[in-house]
């Protein structure tokens, strides 16, 4: 008598934990701490600083090596003096990652360029000398693109803390320079 | 034993290959790899592994049994995942059901990150070879709240360059090139895209979950990969699934 009461008891709690118990087989941890340290920041406004934009060879090349590679560690070729393969982050070494912006833009010497945004070749010329884009736009546009576009496909570069301000002037510098090859 | 002969080969040829899809997405001879590799795709034999495995368990039967439909039904309702199952208490992909099935067979579930699990996977999934992919996110308050999740999820910008799936994979980029790489329509009947997870990555040389999949987008984009499993996971991959949503199911895809 006793006996069948225990029996009883005990089927009862296997059915009522059966879906706990099955469920707990299952792997499903929750991603939200990641996603929430993982957020981009709401659209930020910038002014370019003092003496952004510049002609010195040696910041336009670190702007061209940005504009041209994935991270440090996928890059062919040694970066110019100032800027680093590798960076230690939480006192890990790891790549330093570039803009890779020829994953989207065209531009003088492109290798393997996409056609996600607009073709970059001659922006001195067409954009800048012409008017119809100020150096301060250029800035903002690398900086922030959903300033000026909210639904923006750009990647954004100053917001998420990706470069510093002195790196998003050397690529704007870059881009707006005069280039030799077509 | 021959087998594994074609296989080494195979690897040997996508390791010069890999330098050159550096450069260009496919060239020349990576199609006639790619149409060879059509015929005798190098993930069967993991596909096959998890058949034995599937046999271990008791085989169709005892799986259909546990998903409560019979054998015949068993391809339709494969068809149909991600789905909520009222016995597990939520929604899961095919391999969290696997894992339940595992452990109600008195069996160790294998991890979802594991090799083993995506041959498993892929061998069930492909249970529903030629049925057309059913998922039903109008089903009930779970899968309702799972593509909604899923959605938020696919248009969510983050990571260091600040980007979400919808950046590459919006009706307005798709068919641009992101370097070299054509962007995939992911509802295109062409990609077939969920429809043909887990797929044998020619690049990788591996068998991949679509899960795993979307982790290497991640981690290209420089978003935080998210587990595997989680929550937030299987409503993605409810979204995605739901892109391809009456496509042919054909396991295991072979991409580039
Ligand atoms: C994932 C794709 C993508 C990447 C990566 C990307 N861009 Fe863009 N870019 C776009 C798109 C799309 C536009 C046009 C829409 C807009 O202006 O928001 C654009 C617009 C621009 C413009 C404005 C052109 C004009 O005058 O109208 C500039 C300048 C620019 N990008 C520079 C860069 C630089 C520099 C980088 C790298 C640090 C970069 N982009 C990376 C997609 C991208
Ligand atoms: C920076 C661009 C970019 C982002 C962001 C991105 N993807 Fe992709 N995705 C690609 C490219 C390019 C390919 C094709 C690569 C190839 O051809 O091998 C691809 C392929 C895929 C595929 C495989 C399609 C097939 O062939 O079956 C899936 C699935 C996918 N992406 C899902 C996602 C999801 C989900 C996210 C967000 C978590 C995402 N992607 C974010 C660029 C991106």
């Amino acid at each position: 008598m006793r006996r069948g009461l225990l029996l009883l008891g005990a089927a009862l709690i296997v059915s009522g934990a059966y879906a706990k118990d099955l469920r707990s087989a299952v792997e499903s941890p929750d991603a939200t701490p990641i996603l929430e340290k993982d957020r981009l920041p709401p659209p930020k406004e910038y002014t370019m600083p003092k003496e952004c934009i510049t002609d010195d060879p040696l910041a336009i090349a670190r702007g061209k090596y940005i504009f041209h590679n994935l991270n440090g560690k996928k890059a062919k070729t040694p970066p110019p003096k100032g800027l680093p393969r590798f960076i230690v982050v939480n006192g890990k070494k790891v790549p330093k990652q570039y803009g890779n912006c020829v994953a989207c833009h065209n531009i003088e010497g492109a290798v393997g360029p996409g056609n996600i945004g607009p073709d970059l070749h001659n922006y001195k010329k067409h954009f800048i000398d012409s008017g119809a884009r100020s150096y301060q736009f250029v800035y903002q546009k690398i900086a922030d693109a959903r300033i000026d576009n909210p639904k923006t496909h750009m990647t954004i570069n100053l917001t998420t803390g990706l470069f510093t301000p002195r790196e998003i002037c050397e690529i704007t510098s870059y881009v707006v320079s005069q280039k030799k090859e077509k | 034993m021959k087998k594994w002969l074609s296989l080494t080969l195979v690897g040997l040829l996508l390791g010069s290959m890999a330098v050159a899809e550096e450069k260009l997405s496919m060239t020349e001879a990576d199609r006639a790899l790619y149409q060879e590799m059509l015929e005798n795709n190098p993930a069967d034999i993991f596909v096959e592994e998890g058949a034995e495995h599937l046999e271990e368990l008791g085989g169709e039967e005892a799986l259909a049994k546990f998903l409560g439909v019979s054998e015949e039904e068993l391809p339709r309702y494969i068809a149909g995942f991600p789905r909520y199952i009222d016995k597990i208490g939520m929604v899961v992909a095919i391999d969290q059901m696997l894992q339940a099935f595992t452990y109600d067979q008195g069996k160790k579930p294998y991890p979802l990150k594991s090799a083993e699990m995506d041959g498993f996977a892929a061998y069930v999934k492909s249970l529903a070879n030629g049925e057309k992919i059913n998922i039903d996110v109008n089903a009930n308050e779970h899968m309702k709240q799972a593509y909604k999740l899923g959605k938020e999820m696919f248009e969510m910008r983050r990571g260091k360059r600040g980007l979400s799936c919808y950046s590459c994979h919006s009706p307005d980029v798709v068919g641009l090139r992101l370097r070299m790489q054509i962007l995939p329509d992911l509802g295109d009947p062409k990609v077939k895209a969920a429809a043909t997870w887990p797929a044998y990555r020619m690049t990788k040389g591996k068998m991949f979950t679509l899960q795993k999949r979307f982790q290497q987008c991640m981690k290209n984009a420089l978003l935080a990969k998210i587990p595997l499993g989680s929550p937030q996971m299987v409503a993605l991959e409810v979204y995605v699934t739901d892109m391809a949503k009456g496509q042919e199911i054909h396991i295991p895809g072979l991409k580039r």
